[in-house]
């Protein structure tokens, strides 16, 4: 073998160990470390005696969980339209909207909700409307994260033998009816993974919810937005313990999700 | 007497039926063809599954070319047994007959000549592909459908099992008594199966006498394909 193809041969692992690797552990790996270096038995102590705290955990776990239910719903309903309706005008268009949350600055997002559900629209609920409640907070999470649910149920609906639906369709089921009692009860993994990703997502928001929910103590507060309060107030080794307990979160999701696969393969 | 008048199919700009006709009365044809002739487009507009441009198709005189699937009682076996995972297979087989169509003593001639005893509370992934084609076909006929269509329904399984269901499956769809259309690329299993026989060529349906006169007439067209 010649000397110039042994070189080709061994670049590309000389590429991975010194460009990617050190590249990989100091943008992605080092942030999160530098995180849990700064963590105090003090701030630990503190935080976890915060009621604020806990209430912002407690709205975090709901209003994510609430989103992504909600998300999972509606991506079924949209599963239908890209199994059966594909040409229609109205898939396109969802479609296309299932990119935008993704694609526009997330306060923008924010924005929006609160100029159709606030009080100009819906002031007939309260002095703000929907605006700046634990409901305002479900909305934006779930406006950011639906797409997700969305885009796995899709998936999970192009990886149906179509042939299945269509010998539903001959014994006799409609559309709707080969759609769940056909399609959907074989799409487990498929929800559960879009409902999981939206979850996370969803825990993570930050700017459509404060837009949107505000970021209230007690009431309307979630994680993401006590952490920044943390910050702002200069008790930075509280802010540091509340992201920790995000990480974990998260972490735990994707334990839950690499559960499922390795289950499932 | 089912009925298939000039049918046009294009995808795009390309024309898979082309005036297509045919006529089954109460045998079983084999609709013979190379892969990608046509003839599972064919078979999927009678069964209502794919809108012909043009054309129409009549069941005992009766137009059906607008009717949904589910409106034309078809008992349809596709190309892959497509079983649903998530039911048994008797609740598989009884699928079709929630509505009250067939009825108890079909479901146990069909469970019985098909050797489905045994197996009736497995899941579909627990069977093999023998079987599996076997649940395919009786969950086709437990509804009595008016005709029965059947898109390669042994392609997956080995030539062995093969020599040993098509008389099963001839014997059964024969038990019916309605058209039955059968599409396969296999002159010699067309011949196994079938009582008429036609083939496929320019998107257009010619009825030959014998199974066998189609091995000419696939050779060439697998030959020009391949060009």
């Amino acid at each position: 073998m010649s000397k110039g193809s042994m070189q080709t041969k061994s670049m590309p692992k000389n590429l991975v160990s010194w460009f990617f690797l050190p590249l990989f552990l100091l943008l992605v790996v080092f942030p999160l470390l530098a995180l849990v270096w700064n963590l105090k038995p003090d701030g630990i102590v503190r935080t976890l005696k915060d009621w604020f705290f806990w209430q912002s955990f407690r709205n975090t776990i709901l209003a994510a969980f609430a989103a992504s239910a909600l998300g999972s719903v509606l991506a079924i309903g949209f599963g239908y339209y890209h199994l059966f309706h594909k040409n229609a005008f109205t898939y396109k268009l969802a479609n296309l909207m299932n990119d935008l949350p993704a694609a526009i600055p997330h306060t923008v997002a924010g924005l929006a909700l609160l100029l159709a559900f606030g009080r100009k629209t819906c002031g007939f609920i309260s002095n703000t409307g929907l605006a700046f409640t634990l409901f305002a907070v479900v909305l934006a999470m779930f406006f950011v994260s639906y797409p997700l649910s969305a885009r796995t149920i899709a998936s999970g609906v192009d990886g149906i033998d179509q042939e299945m639906v269509d010998v539903a369709r001959t014994l006799g089921d409609n559309p709707v009816q080969a759609y769940f009692r056909i399609v959907l009860p074989l799409m487990g993994k498929s929800i559960f993974a879009g409902f999981v990703l939206a979850f996370s997502r969803a825990l993570s928001e930050f700017a459509a919810v404060v837009m949107f929910g505000g970021n209230l103590p007690g009431s309307t507060q979630v994680l993401a937005s006590y952490v920044f309060t943390k910050v702002e107030e200069g008790e930075l080794e509280m802010a540091v313990t509340a992201s920790v307990i995000c990480i974990l979160l998260s972490l735990i999701i994707v334990a839950l999700i690499s559960i499922r696969r390795r289950e499932h393969a | 007497m089912l009925k298939v008048n000039r049918v046009y199919k294009a995808y795009r700009s390309q024309e898979v039926l082309k005036s297509a006709c045919l006529e089954i009365g109460s045998e079983i044809k084999v609709l013979i063809g190379i892969n990608g002739c046509g003839k599972s487009t064919l078979l999927k507009i009678i069964a209502g599954i794919i809108k012909p441009d043009k054309g129409n198709v009549l069941l005992r005189e009766k137009d059906i070319t607008h009717m949904a699937p589910e409106e034309r009682r078809v008992g349809y076996v596709p190309q892959h047994p497509a079983l649903f995972g998530h039911k048994s297979v008797i609740d598989n087989i009884r699928y079709g007959m929630r509505s009250g169509l067939g009825s108890e003593e079909l479901l146990k001639d069909l469970i019985s000549m098909l050797a489905l005893e045994d197996i009736l509370n497995k899941k579909p992934g627990e069977l093999s592909g023998g079987y599996k084609s076997r649940v395919s076909l009786a969950r086709a006929l437990a509804p009595e459908p008016g005709m029965i269509l059947l898109d390669e329904p042994l392609s997956d399984i080995d030539a062995a099992v093969k020599e040993k269901l098509l008389p099963e499956f001839r014997r059964v769809t024969k038990l019916m008594n309605v058209p039955v259309l059968y599409v396969t690329h296999d002159p010699a299993e067309a011949g196994q199966i079938g009582d008429t026989f036609a083939v496929m060529q320019d998107g257009k349906v010619n009825e030959i006498d014998s199974a066998s006169e189609a091995f000419n007439i696939i050779k060439k067209d697998k030959f020009i394909s391949a060009l």
